[in-house]
């Protein structure tokens, strides 16, 4: 009896411990968020009365043009005096969770996709509200014959000042959820290994080719080729600063980069929060295999920056401001800094030629100055047709600047000079009232996606337009997510996105290798 | 003799018993502000996008659940019997584990008081700049790995060899001394490095846990009652309560204002002035919204969320206008448990601004928002008070209060009175009027441009008797003499903040102090 009742309260605590571990992990597992969002399985309501509401939904998907390829849309509604919730799209019905989040089945997305390229889907929304279901109105969203490339990298970072933390590269392949590490710095604060990175660049939309800058603690810029990788530095007395803005030649293992000496300060009633500054900017030719560096230009009086091949190879875009002078005394970081928003930038162009790698006479390609604006960030389409670039009321960093719109120029195909009024023109679908700006093409010029902070002025997004073949852009979507919350809970920016054909091949453990154990080769300048 | 025997035969149950009771005081009535402050200072929602931050961190698991633990600090009382829970389990297990015989059983209670030793070390780095989770995680750990233990113990060994080894022998009347005088020196050692080495952790703590309740008079009676102490956050917390019970211009100088070292570390393990730990308050406190926003979202960057910074950005987008920026922070605090209150309050504001311009704080706050604009570098030290030395347009009288006094503070005197030319032919606020008093002799047209001011320059003269030879070696006296001349300006001005940290330019030196810290 005595061993029986022992025994028994032995398993009995043996049980209360497992309870409380199990408990414990419990509250553990459904912190770290694996508790999977179930979508009830549904039917569209037998009955249900027609509603003139237009059912509230984020991300706002209302009326897009999306790519055959893309990961399924989903999206949440938001009816507070809603209990349940029924989305059809065209033939894929789905059920949603009590707080109106959608997850649409993949694979019947994609058949979806498959089947409906260059027609328009059909969404209607049903709501289960006190007096019964109602059918809101329908939506629709047009699918493009054209895919977009599948991968999709950005750096993630607070939308932050001055102080960085956890920081890094990211890819996204577009056509699912799947979210993996290119690079992360270092997780837990460390005083020796602490650093930031930033500027990360492709070769004609292919992996092979690859850098990004590391800075602070293990600085250089990291050169990838396939699945290797190298760190080299670039200082010259000459040199402004390490390279910083990049554009990687499309057939040549060459890199333009600007050279920038930056600050920063920050606003105290401003509508705009952050102003970033050039104090000084030049322009560079780095040659990959030679780890050699010279000027492609080298001026006192001007500022040029955001380097740009086109899809050929044979010119250069750059923006470039005229720089004030200010007499170097000991009020001269306030005085230049107190002149910010009459700084200007204009685009300009220079022929390259790659038998002898020498740069010809600048040629003013938009004269923002003149009326009163400034560009940054020229990208040249693939076709070579267009020129997309960001147009604000100043300066060069406009991702911090609500006036950022994307604008597109018109390329004369014989190359001759082109007014601006005749052909430069903002994205006006594509735009918003917040910052637009960081944009990138697709390889087969339909799409553009570019870094918008226009959900709440502070932390930037992944935005995704078609570019049709007239030169003008459809409204933009927010890069889907599985949980349409994210958006909402994460807490960093989405920046510089990058669109490459196919993920990056270098692995993250070599990165890591490269980062912390190599030292940066120095590029020999040449005159 | 028999009763005696008696109580000796219940030792451990009375000496459980002692030890957790004294273990709720310490965590609840000694320590509780301070967990309170670290829980404001976490964040734990159940969402992995949210807790990614610490996720990725060495021992994420570990933090977390101490955040966990953390959360029962919401109410002090209750995180505080978790603690001495814990902590009683702790001493418990530890004798249990290692079968230590009722004479040698205090030996559990050193690897207890080590910790509590540790807590009391940290101070304010409890959770400021370090994880807040950290001890509590810490403390966690050792209770679990402690009960596994146990359990190993006691399932697979013979239970009653392993009891009757630990029941067998007598306990003896210096044994229970003996246990005493431990108990005693365990409690007695964290609280005595609190004391001694952050005096002024459980005031400043305390004023903030009032902060969070808009208790502004009990924040200004804790400062005073603490007046003597002289650390910056006690100061910079002292003026947030003025600025909102309006006695800045007559209480500003009542404590001490020398600032000795904080005993804190920053992330990077260096000695840190602590700016840090009170900037945000202060300049959302003084108006500064953009400055405010802008060292919150730094402490979101370096620290990952925390109720502290997502509820300052929540307030700071209202006040704003940005509606779905405080939308996106309410919708993350509501993921916080425990938040409803606040959540409630401000989510009635959202989309409009005729609710943000009837909250009584707000309007106050935006009295002293700067008036045009300008960047946050050109703003000068010191902090307290929005570092508004400089400022020279206001949009109230509060306003140019606020500038006068930090000049008064900062002891820039020809700054001060270039800045008295609105309040000429009025009778100013006290510490104004002080101020002036102390640069007539310098400046004899002062009493000409405020006459009224002739019984506060007769004081003065009277003041300048009485210290005659103190001012010959201020340091020395300084402290002495606060005793019978603190909140009087011209005291602060010969003998307050004489650590001088950063050299001024000639033009601005003005009198005798040549800086303030």
């Amino acid at each position: 009896m005595s061993i029986r009742h022992t025994l028994f309260h032995r398993i009995q605590a043996f049980c209360d411990v497992l309870l409380s571990v199990a408990l414990f992990a419990s509250i553990i597992i459904s912190v770290h968020g694996l508790t999977a969002c179930s979508s009830r399985p549904s039917s569209v309501p037998a009955s249900f009365s027609e509603s003139s509401d237009t059912a509230r939904i984020f991300p706002d998907y209302r009326d897009v043009v999306i790519p055959p390829n893309i990961a399924p849309m989903n999206f949440m509604v938001r009816d507070s005096l809603a209990s349940e919730f029924v989305v059809t799209i065209a033939d894929i019905v789905c059920g949603a969770t009590s707080d109106g989040k959608i997850d649409i089945d993949a694979n019947a997305w994609r058949q979806l996709l498959e089947k409906s390229k260059g027609n328009t889907l059909q969404v209607d929304v049903y709501a289960h509200r006190d007096q019964g279901w109602i059918h809101m109105k329908p939506f629709v969203m047009t699918v493009a014959e054209e895919p977009i490339d599948s991968f999709l990298s950005y750096r993630l970072i607070e939308p932050g000042y001055e102080l960085y933390r956890q920081l890094g590269l990211y890819q996204r392949n577009l056509t699912d959820f799947t979210e993996t590490p290119i690079y992360e710095n270092n997780r837990t604060f460390d005083n020796v290994d602490n650093h930031c990175v930033n500027c990360h660049n492709y070769q004609n939309y292919s992996t092979d080719h690859m850098l990004f800058h590391v800075r602070a603690g293990h600085g250089g810029t990291i050169i990838v080729d396939g699945n290797e990788a190298h760190k080299i530095t670039i200082k010259h007395d000459s040199i402004i600063s390490a390279g910083v803005y990049p554009s990687w030649h499309p057939t040549q293992n060459l890199i333009a980069f600007s050279t920038n000496y930056t600050g920063q300060v920050f606003h105290m009633l401003h509508t705009e929060k952050i102003e970033v500054l050039d104090l000084g900017s030049d322009l560079l030719l780095y040659d990959v295999e030679r780890n050699a560096v010279k000027h492609i230009v080298h001026t006192k009086d001007a500022l040029e920056t955001f380097p740009c091949w086109t899809p050929d190879g044979t010119r250069l875009y750059y923006c470039s401001a005229r720089r004030t002078e200010i007499p170097k005394d000991s009020t001269y970081m306030i005085d230049f800094i107190a002149k910010y928003d009459s700084i200007l930038y204009d685009i300009y162009s220079i022929p390259f030629d790659s038998k002898t790698r020498s740069f010809g006479e600048p040629r003013l390609e938009v004269d923002a100055s003149s009326q009163g604006h400034s560009t940054s960030v020229p990208r040249i389409s693939p076709d070579g047709r267009y020129m997309l670039y960001t147009q604000g009321d100043y300066g060069q960093f406009h991702i911090w600047h609500k006036s950022a719109d994307l604008w597109v120029k018109k390329i004369q195909e014989d190359g001759s000079e082109n007014t601006e009024e005749q052909s430069a023109y903002p994205l006006t679908a594509a735009n918003s009232a917040e910052a637009d700006s960081y944009h990138t093409w697709s390889s087969n010029g339909r799409w553009i996606v570019f870094a918008s902070r226009r959900l709440d002025a502070a932390y930037s997004r992944a935005f995704i337009a078609y570019f049709d073949k007239n030169g003008q852009a459809r409204k933009a979507f927010l890069m889907p997510q599985r949980d349409p919350e994210l958006n909402t809970f994460l807490l960093k920016s989405y920046n510089v996105p990058e669109l490459t054909k196919n993920s990056v091949k270098v692995s993250i453990e070599k990165l890591n290798h490269v980062v912390y154990n190599t030292e940066p080769e120095l590029a020999t300048y040449e005159e | 003799m028999k009763k005696f025997s008696s109580f000796i035969s219940h030792y451990r149950t009375i000496a459980y018993a002692l030890f957790f009771v004294l273990a709720w005081i310490w965590a609840t009535w000694w320590m509780g502000d301070l967990y309170r402050m670290a829980y404001e200072n976490s964040f734990l929602a159940a969402d992995r996008t949210l807790m990614h931050f610490l996720w990725q961190e060495s021992f994420g698991t570990m933090w977390i659940a101490g955040r966990a633990l953390l959360l029962l600090y919401r109410w002090p009382l209750i995180g505080g019997l978790a603690v001495a829970v814990l902590l009683t389990a702790a001493v418990w297990l530890i004798g249990y584990c290692f079968r230590l015989r009722p004479r040698w059983r205090w030996l559990g209670l050193l690897p207890v008081s080590a910790w509590m030793t540790w807590v009391a070390w940290l101070g304010l780095n409890l959770f400021f700049q370090h994880e807040p989770g950290r001890t509590l995680g810490v403390l966690l750990l050792g209770v679990l790995v402690c009960a596994v233990d146990a359990f190993v113990i006691w399932t697979f060994k013979s239970r009653s060899s392993h009891h009757q080894h630990l029941e067998a022998a007598p306990v003896t009347l210096s044994t229970w001394l003996l246990t005493l005088v431990m108990i005693v020196l365990c409690f007695g050692a964290p609280t005595l490095v609190t004391s001694l080495r952050h005096p002024y952790a459980r005031p400043v703590t305390h004023m903030q846990v009032q902060l969070l309740h808009e208790d502004w008079v009990g924040m200004s009676e804790t400062a005073h009652k603490h007046a003597a102490l002289s650390y910056r956050p006690l100061a910079a917390y002292y003026v947030v309560a003025l600025i909102h019970t309006g006695h800045i211009t007559d209480e500003l100088f009542d404590i001490r204002l020398d600032y000795d070292s904080l005993y804190v570390v920053n992330w990077t393990g260096q000695p840190d002035v602590g700016t840090n730990y009170y900037i945000v308050d202060c300049n959302y406190a003084a108006g500064l919204f953009r400055a405010a926003e802008h060292k919150a979202i730094e402490q979101m960057t370096m620290d990952g969320p925390s109720l502290f910074t997502l509820k300052h950005l929540t307030r700071l987008a209202l006040l704003d206008s940005n509606w779905a920026l405080a939308r996106k922070y309410l919708q993350i605090l509501s993921k916080a448990p425990f938040e409803g209150a606040f959540i409630e309050r401000y989510s009635a504001m959202l989309d409009s601004p005729d609710r943000v311009a009837a909250d009584p704080e707000f309007a106050l706050l935006r009295q002293t928002e700067p008036a045009m604009d300008s960047f946050e570098s050109y703003y000068e030290a010191p902090v307290f008070l929005g570092y508004n030395c400089a400022l020279l347009a206001g949009r109230s009288k509060t306003a140019l209060m606020h500038s006068l006094l930090s000049n008064l503070y900062s002891k820039r005197m020809p700054a001060f009175l270039e800045r008295c030319q609105p309040l000429v032919g009025t009778m100013p606020p006290r510490y104004i009027a002080e101020g002036l008093v102390t640069q007539v002799k310098k400046y004899p047209e002062v009493l000409q441009a405020f006459p009224q001011l002739n019984m506060t320059a007769q004081l003065f003269s009277g003041f300048l008797r009485d210290v005659s030879t103190e001012l010959k070696d201020r340091p020395t006296y300084a402290r002495e003499l606060f005793d019978r001349y603190h909140g009087y300006y011209p005291y602060y001005y010969f003998f307050g903040n004489l650590k001088a940290t950063r050299k001024r330019t000639t033009n601005e030196h003005g009198g005798s102090n040549a800086g303030v810290n």
